[in-house]
């Protein structure tokens, strides 16, 4: 006998009951209300929103051009501007509504310290989450010179760990060559979640001035164009991460769907919308509905039994593609 | 960066904040999100083209300078920002001028009548004419035309409660989009060659001149800030106090411009444009250097804080 089944979409991640297993993604949304200048768009069609890069003191960012498009995805070189830790906690949190998602911290700097200090200020508000951005591409110092190095990556989650009781996630980058041993160091320095992946660095050319497009040089690389990417990066990463229950937020390239059903089924428990609302902002209702339909169609009743269901023989995952 | 300030808000027993109230929230539901129908699209000299497009709740709340962030074709999924040159909120659409400058615009002057195009807006900071200068210097270069007929056309249907008297001067290197013609207008002070001018803006009863080094017949030879200057200088000290510009169009325009503006003590709101990607505040691509009130400098997003910024402000002394 058919039973019509109401699928749930919340997702348990590390203690926390997100309501949907969308998260949207750091430096794409501001600070949390944004977005919510668009009629019809609600920051509750997302399990959670993670708040734009913070570091110690205010940083103005990169010069221009700080984005540009590129085939079926776009470059973005922001540079981390923001206010400063003091100003986000103080003066931006109390603005936000968290009856209607959960929001996590994104903390970025140039030295363990300044991580260590932020995540510190973080830990004494009402933020859900604290997200280490040890991957961003876009400054000169900290970020991906922390991220593309195993042990400095542990050394700062070990230092933020030390002074957080909230949910940790790193921010893993794909720039590195082997992103497993990254994420098991990350693990063992106490992270309990890990966000796969943040931008592919890469760069574009004006022929007519012979200059690069991006007012940083290079850029981060989001989009379509990185979904295989992140997709293969999620699947390693859960191998490490599912014999120690640590939740991935599964990110790159997501516009619909199925992508983030991909995503899922690859291993994430949460799936990271960023520049998909750029292209569609009310991409969020679409995306849910989907997975929900997927959900009833498969007879499931949880985004849950979907996780890590992947049915991939054992040799696909090697490391030579030839 | 939005500067909220504290907030009187409720918080919970783990210290969440439960938004800050209504009143604070009056950005929220102002951007509209359409799937516009393609009524009509113009080709003009120099891959220019002027495109209708029915978008009714971007037509109903748009203001001079505000700007439309358009989807060009699904295979190119970034939108394009640019700016509104009419709009009829009783009909419902919206009337873009652009060029075509890479592959997205191109994709939009390929669209057929009665495509789809989804329609970001309206987007932005608009002008704010002020009645105590009711003589109003409008500069638009290129591309950066529209927002003034916008402008030009909100200050004739104000007309009733002040009396501004608008001149818009225009530049432009190649040929212009619409099919110049000597102006019915006289305009005391602009060169005696210069007598070309925008027939909808004449039909308006709008003065209007154009500027170029093109040769165009009835054009001003030169920048368009220069027949500006020529205009500024004309005037007597008094008539000056009466003076506010508005301007849009290259950035080497818009810092003469600003010169300019200076020159002849005349405040100057100037439009700038920058590449986008959300359009709505939330990615700070688009942040420039703006140089705030006690001196300090502060990355302002052109999307939402701007288009429209006051020209000393961007444009400071030292750097134009």
């Amino acid at each position: 006998m058919h039973v019509p089944l109401n699928p749930s979409l919340a997702v348990d991640f590390c203690g926390l009951r997100l309501a949907s297993p969308l998260v949207l993604l750091s430096g794409c949304v501001g600070f949390g209300e944004e977005y919510t200048r668009v009629e019809g768009f609600s920051n509750r069609d997302a399990g959670a929103i993670v708040l734009k890069g913070t570091t110690r003191e205010p940083r103005l960012g990169n010069p221009a051009h700080r984005v540009y498009e590129t085939p079926m995805g776009m470059l973005n070189a922001i540079g981390l501007q923001n206010p400063g830790a003091d100003y986000v906690i103080d003066r931006i949190l109390p603005t936000l509504d968290f009856t209607e998602t959960a929001f996590f911290a994104n903390v970025c700097g140039s030295t363990i310290e300044d991580y260590v200090e932020v995540t510190r200020r973080f830990d004494a508000s009402p933020i859900d989450a604290i997200e280490l951005n040890i991957s961003c591409p876009n400054i000169k110092e900290g970020g991906v010179q922390f991220g593309n190095s195993p042990d400095m990556s542990a050394r700062v989650v070990e230092a933020c760990r030390r002074v957080t009781r909230k949910p940790l996630i790193t921010k893993l980058s794909p720039n590195q060559t082997d992103i497993r041993e990254n994420a098991r160091r990350c693990i063992e320095a106490g992270s309990d979640a890990l966000a796969v992946i943040n931008t592919v660095m890469g760069m574009a050319i004006d022929v007519k001035t012979r200059k690069p497009v991006i007012g940083n040089i290079q850029g981060g690389l989001s989009g379509p164009a990185i979904k295989p990417i992140a997709l293969l990066k999620v699947m390693q990463v859960a191998e490490v991460a599912r014999p120690h229950n640590v939740p991935i937020i599964g990110q790159g390239g997501i516009c619909g769907a199925d992508d983030a059903l991909e995503f899922i089924i690859a291993g994430a428990t949460a799936v990271g919308v960023g520049t998909a609302l750029f292209y569609e902002p009310h991409c969020c209702k679409r995306i849910n509905d989907g997975i929900a339909a997927y959900l009833a169609a498969n007879r499931m009743e949880s985004v849950g039994e979907l996780i890590g269901s992947l049915d991939a023989p054992k040799k696909s995952v090697q490391a030579c593609a030839c | 960066m939005n500067n909220p300030g504290p907030a009187a808000c409720s918080i919970d027993e783990k210290g969440r904040g439960r938004g800050a109230p209504p009143e604070r929230r009056v950005h929220r539901d102002t951007i509209f999100v359409e799937d516009g129908r393609l009524l009509s699209q113009q080709q003009y000299p120099g891959e220019q083209f002027v495109i209708r497009i029915q978008a009714p709740q971007c037509a109903a709340a748009a203001v001079p300078g505000s700007f439309a962030h358009l989807t060009c074709n699904p295979e190119r999924p970034m939108r394009r920002p640019l700016s509104l040159m009419r709009v009829d909120a009783k009909a419902g659409w919206i009337e873009i001028l652009y060029k075509i400058v890479g592959p997205g615009l191109a994709a939009l002057s390929q669209q057929p009548l009665g495509a789809t195009i989804s329609v970001l807006g309206p987007i932005g900071n608009g002008f704010s004419a002020h009645p105590e200068r009711p003589r109003t210097l409008l500069i638009g270069g290129g591309v950066g035309i529209p927002p003034m007929v916008f402008l030009a056309e909100s200050l004739k249907t104000r007309r009733a409660g002040t009396p501004w008297q608008p001149l818009v001067l225009m530049g432009s290197e190649i040929e212009f989009p619409f099919r110049a013609r000597p102006s019915q207008i006289l305009v005391p002070g602009v060169p005696n060659e210069a007598i070309a001018c925008m027939p909808l803006l004449d039909d308006w009863g709008i003065a209007s001149r154009l500027a170029s080094f093109g040769g165009f017949p009835g054009c001003f030879h030169g920048y368009v800030t220069d027949l500006a200057a020529h205009w500024l200088a004309s005037l007597d000290s008094q008539a000056l106090g009466e003076v506010e510009m508005f301007a849009c169009g290259p950035t080497p325009m818009l810092q003469a411009t600003a010169r300019v503006a200076r020159r002849f003590g005349v405040p100057c709101q100037v439009s700038l444009e920058e590449f986008m990607a959300c359009a709505v505040g939330g990615c700070a691509g688009c942040a420039v250097p703006v140089v705030q009130a006690d001196g300090s400098l502060a990355m302002k997003r052109v999307c939402v804080d701007g288009p429209v910024f006051d020209a000393n402000a961007v444009f400071p002394p030292q750097v134009s």
